[in-house]
């Protein structure tokens, strides 16, 4: 059972980086994207940074693979929706078969696109390419409160583990007989003893996670160590700053344009 | 003048009083109690005497996280319990209880990194970490399971991990609330090493345990509990075969039950101590039969105790081998969608009136041959018969009719708002009368004694009687099989006693009992014919009354023996 979520592991370029660095190049290409006013951005970000990292990386077929997957239907009935109906005075028109799309469609279609290919692809490489419980170390050396990663790691975990759970239920309840094989009020009249068991055992595992925490010292006072070493070179600390500057600058320079235009 | 220097005692209890909030009776009753270091103290007791709170008390869980009013003084390791929290109290104290699966963190993914987790709170440098981790990775034999995902791992496992976690925290005492319960027999040495181990470099231990057998074994000292306040303490000979534990149903260890038996047969020297050990009942009763050899030349083997199951003293007529068969499995093999060959080629027939024991090892495919007793699981090749009809033309429902299955975890299965409802459940699913549920209801109400709590929620009992209450709401259904899936697991020997009795009057009235355990001297005392598997098929198929040397060495190997066989495996 994949418990590590989205996480792939291999031996690329993005795995040895450190996960704030990943982190900041994630917020600076999301942020590019929407800053940067020439068309297809989207486009241009996706074939020239996403995809090439994706490829060194060692996960360009499943970075493609989940993000298509994951994006298609959207993009196609973008395309349709916008193509067919976009309202514009550009009488241009592209036959396709049957269909006549507008062009000025097309070209929003595309940029919006593009641009959504790349707001999901950013994230999507970040959690291919770093384990979870890395990442949340990252973040809580950073500065996110411990408890806000732990919440986020046990959810990681736990949702496989509540799904098994739910197996366990069934097959228990179908050994008293209960139908679940049979029509709709049946299965209606089935769902009380397959949720609650569910319910009250989560309750009931929330208070024991508690006293495990409390029993591992989670709270205790003092500094925390930590068993794995995070590699932070100082080329990344660097090359973190010049994202932000970066990012920085390409706000600024976008409030300017805006007023000036 | 120089002050008396007193010894330091690492668990030092004063007239120790607690009830939980909104309890009435209190669930430590006056207690006191002093465990000097390095001292492996065990605590036994009925489901319900106040083991698990005893523990809570001395790691701080009671009274900071389950509040409620508690008088006297409780000092562990030099603090007050009651005056410092327990994120400091866990650098001095650490507690392991039963239920391993919620006592993992759920914040690393490997069980190294589990291990390692409560060092990382208590902010260990890491080189030090790093040896603590594998330290405590070998002492409990986990070393290879170290890249693993915990929530990967067998309920034995994650008990190990759970307890190697607590170790590597390096406290100087320790609370293990039921650490066996998951554990099959092998493990439970192991354990018993690791802890003798950790006794030798001074640590201290109070063990709150019902497998009163491992705790002979183990302990250096027993406190008997019953109701909250200490019914009896001193050194494991003595406490173990107090008349008292026996009149307030604690019970003894098998060996003293069987040299007393053997006593009263005169098997045994009546100025003999009762042993707790088997060593001990071997030595006893290899001196009373040559005594006797040397009085009448008697033969040694016909002073062994009595070996048989009890049921065969009961006078139960033996199975009839043509009776009715309820499941008939063919040649069934069953392979997951994993590509795990599950069951490779089973056949077995449980017929009417019959009491099977299913042992074997972890992953021998006990679970999944009880999956298809009901229809749960169907073969990928060979057929099952449930009442006559294969289970790939039927729903599991209505193989419910036949076969009743208690699982292990009976927190899958309790739902409603109090146990009668809880019992009536099943019933009411195979459309009975209502005549005939309530009787059904009322009768396995009283075959588990559970008429005091039918209106309590099945949550608010001690997990040892939700058991119960688990096994009463299948029992309610009147099939013909019931199956019973590791059914002693955290029970006492009350609770046992009742079980005992439940299946014997069951077979009498030819129903069949089908029971997955590790117990195996439950299992003999209670069952007739034992199948053991290995590797997804059936290496053994016997009654247990007619093993033969080489079918006892099998078992053995796999799963252990019962003491009775072993007495007579080793005398041999």
């Amino acid at each position: 059972m994949q418990r590590t979520g989205l996480f792939i592991e291999r031996a690329g370029f993005l795995q040895r980086l450190n996960p704030l660095t990943k982190v900041t190049g994630v917020l600076l290409l999301i942020g590019a994207t929407f800053l940067l006013p020439a068309p297809l951005t989207g486009a241009a970000l996706l074939a020239g940074v996403l995809l090439p990292l994706a490829f060194v990386s060692l996960i360009g077929r499943r970075f493609l693979d989940i993000l298509l997957k994951t994006l298609l239907p959207a993009l196609i009935s973008l395309v349709l929706v916008q193509g067919l109906f976009f309202p514009t005075s550009d009488p241009t028109t592209v036959a396709v078969g049957p269909l006549l799309f507008r062009r000025a469609g097309l070209q929003f279609a595309l940029n919006t696109g593009s641009r959504l290919l790349v707001v999901a692809g950013a994230p999507l490489l970040l959690f291919q390419t770093t384990h979870p419980g890395t990442l949340v170390q990252g973040l809580i050396q950073s500065g996110m409160p411990r408890s806000i990663g732990y919440i986020l790691l046990v959810a990681l975990q736990l949702i496989p583990a509540i799904s098994e759970r739910a197996v366990g239920v069934a097959e228990a309840q179908r050994a008293r007989g209960l139908e679940t094989e049979g029509n709709v009020l049946q299965r209606i009249r089935g769902v009380l003893p397959l949720i609650s068991p569910l319910i009250v055992g989560a309750l009931v595992e929330a208070e024991a996670r508690a006293i495990a925490i409390e029993a591992r010292a989670f709270n205790a006072p003092g500094p925390k160590t930590w068993l794995r070493d995070i590699p932070d070179p100082r080329a990344e600390y660097a090359a973190r700053i010049m994202m932000l500057a970066a990012l920085g600058a390409l706000i600024v320079w976008r409030i300017a344009w805006f007023f000036s235009g | 003048m120089n002050a008396v220097l007193q010894p330091y005692t690492p668990i030092a209890l004063r007239n120790v009083t607690f009830t939980y909030a909104g309890a009435t009776e209190p669930a430590l009753r006056d207690v006191t109690l002093a465990v000097p270091a390095g001292q492996i103290c065990a605590v036994i007791g009925r489901a319900g005497a106040g083991k698990s709170t005893l523990c809570a008390l001395c790691t701080g869980f009671v009274p900071h996280f389950f509040r409620g009013r508690l008088s006297g003084d409780a000092v562990v390791d030099g603090l007050s319990i009651a005056s410092h929290p327990i994120a400091e109290l866990v650098r001095h104290v650490a507690l392991v209880s039963g239920n391993a699966f919620s006592q993992i963190s759920g914040a690393r993914f490997t069980v190294y990194d589990e291990v390692a987790f409560g060092l990382e709170n208590l902010g260990v440098p890491r080189p030090e970490m790093i040896e603590r981790v594998e330290w405590a990775l070998r002492a409990l034999g986990i070393d290879h399971l170290r890249d693993r995902s915990p929530y990967d791992l067998s309920g034995g496992q994650q008990q190990r991990i759970v307890i190697a976690a607590a170790l590597a925290m390096r406290p100087p005492v320790l609370a293990l609330d039921e650490p066996t319960s998951q554990l099959d027999p092998p493990a439970m040495a192991e354990l018993a090493d690791v802890l003798r181990a950790l006794s030798r470099q001074g640590i201290t231990m109070l063990v709150a345990e019902h497998r009163l057998e491992w705790i002979a074994d183990l302990a250096e000292r027993v406190v008997a509990l019953d109701r909250g306040a200490i019914l009896a303490d001193g050194a494991p000979a003595d406490v173990l075969t107090d008349p008292r534990l026996c009149e307030h149903g604690i019970g003894w260890p098998r060996p003293a039950q069987m040299a007393a038996r053997a006593r009263a047969e005169g098997r045994w020297a009546p100025d003999r101590p009762l042993p707790i050990t088997v060593a001990g009942l071997a030595a006893g009763l290899r001196a009373a039969a040559s005594d006797q050899d040397s009085v009448n030349g008697q033969d040694n083997a016909s002073c062994l105790p009595a070996m048989r199951p009890q049921n065969e003293l009961d006078g139960v007529s033996p199975i009839d081998r043509d009776a009715e068969p309820i499941v008939t499995l063919d040649e069934v093999r069953f392979t997951y969608p994993t590509g795990v060959a599950a069951l490779r080629g089973v056949s077995l027939t449980v017929r009417r009136g019959e009491r099977i024991a299913l042992v074997g090892r972890n992953g021998a495919g006990k679970s999944t041959l009880v999956r298809h007793l009901n229809g749960l699981l169907r073969p990928s090749q060979g057929r099952t018969l449930v009442g006559g009809v294969d289970t790939r033309t039927t729903t599991v429902a209505r193989c419910a009719r036949h076969v009743g299955v208690v699982f292990q975890d009976v927190r899958n299965q309790l739902f409603a708002r109090t146990v009668r409802d809880e019992i009536r459940f099943g019933p009411r699913n195979l459309g009975f009368t209502p005549e005939k549920v309530h009787a059904l209801v009322e009768a396995a109400i009283d075959a588990l004694d559970l008429r005091d709590v039918v209106d309590e929620h099945p949550y608010d009992l001690p997990p040892a009687r939700r058991r119960l209450v688990a096994i009463a709401a299948v029992l309610a259904m009147d099939t013909a099989l019931l199956v019973l899936d590791e059914p002693t697991a955290g029970l006492d020997n009350a609770s046992i006693g009742l079980l005992m009795r439940l299946i014997d009057d069951l077979a009498a009235r030819q129903r069949s009992v089908l029971v997955v355990s590790h117990d195996l001297d439950f299992c003999y005392e209670t069952l007739d014919r034992v199948v053991l598997m290995r590797d997804g098929q059936i290496a053994l198929d016997r009654r247990f009354a007619e093993l033969d040397d080489a079918e006892m060495e099998a078992l053995d190997e796999d799963v252990g023996l019962p003491i009775a066989l072993r007495l007579r495996y080793v005398s041999m």
